[in-house]
């Protein structure tokens, strides 16, 4: 058989190229649930740390399983709000069936079109509450969680991860202990919807408490972190307000109540 | 000694594909700060390169020759995406510290080099211990020069601390190009032990 003739090399190249691709999406297919179940505890792990319930490390440590039975244990309650800030639905927290709103493409996209955004909130028993923010960095999206004391605005930790920034430089958004570190004990703008917080080239200036350093050779990854940050809180801006609001309250009752 | 046991000895010692081909150098240089991760990345190279000259000598005498490239390139793909879905399943940990350098093992002039130069010419089963040994040649190099590297740049081995905690660690060593000098020692070893493969 001549195996250089147009037609054999044609049907022989589409054959195998139809082969590979039904092994892949065999292979796809089968792997699926496992990488969601990683995927998924990587997302609660990265909540928790940014909520001061742990590193990276330890929770990679105790495997997937302990990390859903950790979340469930720790968190109070978790739901969804609109952009007027007002509650939609409760996501569900029972080890078995722990509820996320992690595909942040739509949402981002319903906020920058004023539409019908839920974004999720978690709030955990030690007081923080947990955030999701989400931008285009790069080579491709970085997103984040950001946990915030009772009173709404101060910044407990934050915990950033992106899907493909360069490595050594963008990537340090995620690795950086340093750069995370500089926002606890920052707070955001909230007065200021359209720009609550500022990640500035060349360093913050002293004393601003609603800014912190970039990354210098990350510029584009850091603009589109502090783009993302800016589009989210402001988002949720309506929601940490009345929430404040309601915090002091019934902090107030209580100490009503006391005297 | 037997052909057959040439062909799995001599890539791993002296035809080494890192210290004598100088093939895969970009990633040996990128993975090998920590053990764990260039321990991971040996075993994937291994078994992509096994299995893409195993998969590549059946077909072999199938293959037209005008599109022989193309067709290697679509087996090694093929089997770089399955190591890269096993891992994301099973260690996604380490999946994600090895990021992209997972998927560019397709660009590894071993894994090419290997199909042209033996498995195109040689039984399905030589080809796949061919393919096997030098995988291990390769990964023999990165786990020596991890080795040096997260001792000598953390001080610790398989993230766990072995010198004393007064050990101040080396910046320099977890840089990029301290991998290149330590690989140039590494080759330098090698030639020394070999004598026969320096040049004049």
């Amino acid at each position: 058989m001549n195996t250089n003739s147009n037609v054999y090399t044609i049907i022989y190249t589409a054959v195998v190229v139809v082969i590979v691709a039904a092994v892949l999406a065999v292979a796809a297919m089968a792997f699926k649930p496992m990488q969601t179940a990683n995927i998924k505890a990587e997302t609660l792990s990265q909540m928790m740390v940014a909520a001061g319930l742990g590193t990276m490390d330890e929770f990679q440590e105790i495997g997937n399983d302990n990390v859903l039975v950790k979340y469930s244990e720790n968190i109070e309650e978790a739901f969804t709000v609109n952009l007027d800030g007002d509650k939609v639905a409760d996501l569900r927290t029972d080890k078995d069936n722990i509820e996320l709103v992690d595909n942040f493409k739509p949402q981002d996209i319903a906020i920058k079109n004023h539409g019908e955004a839920t974004l999720p909130v978690y709030r955990f028993k030690s007081g923080a509450t947990v955030i999701p923010i989400y931008g285009a960095g790069l080579w491709g999206p970085v997103w984040g969680y950001i946990a915030l004391d009772k009173d709404y605005s101060t910044i407990l930790g934050v915990y950033f991860d992106h899907s493909g920034e360069t490595p050594g430089l963008g990537s340090k958004i995620k690795d950086d202990p340093e750069f995370q570190a500089q926002f606890i004990g920052k707070s955001f703008n909230l007065e200021n919807a359209a720009n609550p917080f500022d990640i500035v080239k060349g360093g913050a200036p002293e004393g601003d408490m609603h800014a912190v350093d970039a990354i210098s050779g990350s510029t584009m990854t850091c603009r589109g972190l502090d783009v993302g940050i800016d589009l989210w809180i402001g988002a949720y801006s309506n929601y940490l307000v009345k929430a404040a609001a309601a915090g002091n309250a019934t902090a107030e009752a209580s100490t009503a109540t006391e005297e | 000694m037997s052909k057959l046991k040439e062909t799995i000895i001599n890539p791993i010692f002296r035809d080494n594909p890192i210290a004598v081909l100088i093939l895969g150098i970009c990633s040996s240089l990128a993975v090998t700060v920590q053990l764990n991760g260039a321990c991971v990345m040996a075993l994937s190279v291994t078994i992509v390169t096994g299995l893409s000259s195993f998969v590549c000598s059946i077909i072999r005498n199938t293959i037209p020759n005008r599109v022989r490239i193309i067709v290697q390139l679509v087996v090694v793909a093929l089997m770089v995406i399955l190591v890269d879905q096993v891992l994301k399943a099973y260690m996604y940990p380490v999946e994600k510290q090895l990021s992209v350098y997972i998927g560019l093992i397709i660009t590894n002039c071993i894994v090419m080099g290997r199909i042209e130069a033996f498995a195109l010419g040689n039984k399905p089963i030589p080809s796949l211990l061919d393919g096997l040994a030098n995988g291990v040649g390769y990964g023999l190099i990165l786990v020596i020069v991890a080795f040096f590297r997260e001792l000598l740049g953390s001080g610790t081995l398989f993230g766990m601390q072995v010198l004393p905690a007064g050990y101040e660690p080396n910046g320099l060593v977890i840089l990029p190009p301290f991998a290149l000098i330590l690989l140039g020692c590494v080759i330098w070893v090698h030639r020394a032990i070999y004598k026969d493969l320096q040049e004049k």
